[in-house]
């Protein structure tokens, strides 16, 4: 019970930080004990992918991210589980949760190795010739 | 770009010998003044023309799949009834007719193609390969233009093909007119009613079936003052089939009046003027309007008092100048007058009548569950809230500032225009900046990013005259953002009904009203929503419309996608078969051989996002020919 509880606390403090908190804390990447391509079937199959894109960047992103709910395997189980498992009365909108029986937690962790994989290497926004163009003909409609 | 609002080459190189399909009945005497009531909506129909219950004999059902010809016509006739309801429809400038062909109008369809010194222009015909793509057609070009266009369908059975369009057109407050043939004394009785208005009555504004040519000419005049009056919403004219083949005689077009649209009284107007000349820092709230001359009038106003604006340009169409220079929270958001039209304010809101006006029309009780006020859903609740025309309100406000202007306000005026413009332009940047920021991640990505794809396409079309006609909300809305929403029909907004079907056909439609103006249509089409009625392609091909359709091909209708996962997701079942039902795998599906079938030109499947740039160039060059273009883009998701 006492586990439950902290599980739960845990997951709501970590789950409940803006997301430029989580960006901003220490890279701390944990252990990777999954196959990531499995995870990378898996991923589609149960389509992460609607949210998260097909690379980790979607309605909601997750690429680049080793800190927060990523931040290692454990946490990200405690997530995945948090409301099917320890917490049901509490449902959300945000993402469905899975219990052990609808992704057993070496499928999860197959998942978690694919999404480490994710990198995301976008050009800054003064290297880009059409982000550049973009801002250039909002600037040149400047008042004189 | 060429005016092509003549024949098409298509239409001439394909003229086929006219045909006797002029009517045998004559019905005579069509003198009778229209009466109100039979404008009102269902007109009575005397018993012996009621449809009877006995099936179709075999000759009709034989003319029905093209084995028969039409009844052979007792007389010639000289001077046809339809030319008549030509000459009305030319007179009010309808520039298009959408139709699919039916049994029920060859009367009109023949005056449409061959009345007059311009045959088949203002209106001009344009082939619809589904009732509900005309309908569509038609909301597209009424958002755009601010005006009707119309549609023709067939009795009972085009009228429910198209129901689902005119309902959509219905929640989206444009105004378009539907004419629909009713055949009650040759042809199938399935396809005829005694009201067939009936079926679609609650969701349209008006409806008629007159008796009488004259009554039909007034009831179209009527049908178009009717639906520019607000709310506009759809109307619909059933038009007899052996009406429009009547001998005309020596009846003449009746004189046209525009409709009466009453905004707020010359007081409440003085007091409005007031208030904005007094303001220190007043702010203008800018809805829909009805037409682009609105939205001049509301900037002329805006500038007349400096007031900071808040528009609605890039949520919908007709709203005030997104980049305009008192677009934005102005030099400070302390604002102690605030005035809305057609949108919520803190102290005086000026809204039209909404559909909430047509609830009587609902006879059956259906009780359709819309929102009652969309107008001040979201946003302050105002002080004072003026039903009223806002776009008819704006010139009187605008006199009684002109006449109320003294010169020390002017100086204080001209010094807050210059405060706020800069103010404005400060927060555009910085605001621009961040939302590229937010539309860098996944910049590389394959499948492409939608954020990517329309920051790409805005250094393309920015220095053209262009339209994004499909509704964004699926493809990220990315535009808001990235682009200047400065003309009335800048972005057509959402499905008004939030019914998928809509996009393609609606598209089609603002690239009709494109086509002879010099610009060029952008949708960026949901793939789920193409497959309704995929035959507007075909129609674009056809008519030379300048449409460049960018799919947004997520091979899913994604929504539902996510909404299974959900569901599954709480009743801990597992997320791996939320793809049934939800998804087009297994086969995919590949929009550029569709389009290439129905006669367009077009390429992908693309996933690449530096093909996709070079792609859209290619689509540019191609819309800006004339001709229209379809690339198939795989994307990410959302």
């Amino acid at each position: 019970m006492i586990k439950i509880l902290i599980s739960t606390v845990l997951i709501y403090m970590v789950s409940s930080l803006p997301a430029t908190v989580l960006r901003a804390a220490p890279a701390t990447p944990g252990t990777i004990s999954g196959n990531a391509d499995k995870g990378e079937a898996l991923y589609y199959n149960h389509g992460c992918y609607a949210c998260h894109g097909y690379n980790g960047i979607g309605k909601h992103n997750i690429a680049n991210d080793v800190s927060g709910i990523m931040m290692s395997e454990a946490v990200y189980l405690i997530f995945l589980r948090a409301r099917s498992e320890l917490n049901p009365p509490l449902p959300t909108q945000r993402m469905p949760h899975y219990s052990k029986t609808s992704l057993p937690d070496h499928e999860a962790l197959d998942i978690y190795a694919h999404i480490r994989t994710f990198k995301d290497t976008p050009p800054e926004a003064e290297s880009n010739a059409t982000m550049q163009a973009i801002i250039n003909s909002a600037q040149s409609q400047a008042p004189q | 770009m060429a005016n092509k609002r003549s024949n098409t080459p298509a239409d001439k190189g394909n003229r086929i010998s006219r045909r006797g399909f002029i009517g045998a009945s004559v019905v005579g005497g069509a003198t009778t003044v229209l009466a109100p009531a039979a404008l009102a909506g269902s007109s009575e129909i005397s018993d012996k023309n009621q449809p009877k219950s006995t099936p179709p004999s075999e000759q009709k059902m034989e003319r029905e799949v093209g084995s028969s010809v039409p009844p052979k016509p007792a007389h010639t006739v000289r001077r046809a009834a339809s030319d008549l309801m030509v000459q009305v429809l030319r007179d009010l400038e309808i520039e298009y007719v959408a139709l699919n062909p039916g049994s029920s109008f060859e009367g009109l369809q023949e005056s449409l193609i061959n009345y007059g010194d311009k045959a088949n222009s203002m209106p001009e015909v344009i082939s619809a390969l589904h009732e509900g793509s005309a309908v569509d057609m038609a909301h597209g070009y009424g958002r755009s233009e601010g005006k009707p266009m119309c549609a023709l369908i067939q009795g009972t059975v085009g009228l429910q093909n198209g129901s689902m369009a005119i309902y959509q057109a219905f929640h989206g407050q444009t105004p378009l007119i539907v004419l629909a043939g009713n055949d009650e004394h040759n042809f199938l009785k399935v396809h005829t009613g005694k009201d067939i208005a009936a079926l679609v009555r609650p969701f349209t504004k008006w409806d008629a079936q007159p008796k009488t040519l004259e009554q039909t000419l007034l009831a179209l005049q009527e049908a178009y003052r009717q639906t520019i009056t607000p709310p506009c919403a759809p109307v619909l004219v059933v038009l007899d089939s052996e009406i429009q083949k009547q001998e005309a005689g020596d009846l003449q077009v009746p004189v046209y009046s525009p409709p009466k649209i009453s905004g707020i009284s010359q007081q409440q107007a003085d007091s409005i003027a007031q208030n904005l000349i007094l303001a220190n820092n007043p702010r203008i709230s800018v809805g829909r309007l009805r037409t682009p001359e609105g939205i001049n009038n509301a900037v002329e106003l805006a500038e007349l008092v400096a007031a900071s604006v808040q528009t609605s340009a890039t949520t919908g169409p007709m709203s005030f100048p997104q980049r305009h220079p008192l677009v934005g929270p102005g030099s400070n958001n302390s604002y102690d007058y605030h005035l809305g039209l057609e949108k919520a304010a803190a102290q005086v809101s000026i809204t039209g009548p909404n559909l909430k006006s047509l609830i009587e029309r609902d006879v059956a009780g259906v009780r359709f569950g819309w929102k009652e006020d969309p107008t001040l859903r979201r946003g302050p609740k105002p002080e004072t809230l003026l039903s009223a025309d806002a776009e008819a309100s704006i010139p009187l406000i605008v006199s009684a500032v002109k006449e109320q202007l003294k010169a020390n306000i002017r100086k204080s005026i001209a010094e807050r225009l210059q405060a706020s413009t800069k103010e404005n332009h400060v927060f555009r940047m910085k605001s621009l900046r961040q939302a590229i920021e937010k539309k860098r991640p996944g910049w590389n990505d394959t499948p492409v990013s939608l954020a990517r794809m329309y920051a790409e396409l805005w250094p393309l079309i920015k220095d053209l005259d262009w339209c994004l006609a499909s509704p964004t909300h699926f493809s990220g809305r990315h535009h808001r953002e990235l682009w200047d929403h400065d003309k009335p029909y800048s972005y057509l907004g959402q499905f008004p009904a939030a019914a998928l079907g809509y996009g393609l056909g609606s598209s089609t439609g603002a690239a009709l009203a494109a086509r002879d103006r010099d610009r060029i249509v952008i949708n960026i089409q949901a793939d789920g929503d193409f497959n309704y009625m995929p035959g507007s392609i075909w129609s674009a091909a056809h008519h030379k419309l300048p449409m460049l359709i960018i799919m947004h091909n997520n091979r899913a209708w994604h929504m539902e996608l996510m909404y299974v996962q959900y569901m599954a997701g709480v009743r801990g079942r597992g997320t791996d078969r939320a793809h049934i039902g939800t998804t087009f795998r297994d086969p995919y599906i590949n929009f550029a051989k569709i389009a290439e079938g129905y006669g367009m030109k077009s390429e992908g499947p693309i996933s690449d996002p530096n093909q996709m740039v070079a792609a859209l160039k290619r689509g540019i060059n191609a819309v800006r020919n004339g001709e229209p273009y379809l690339i198939d883009v795989l994307t990410q998701p959302r």
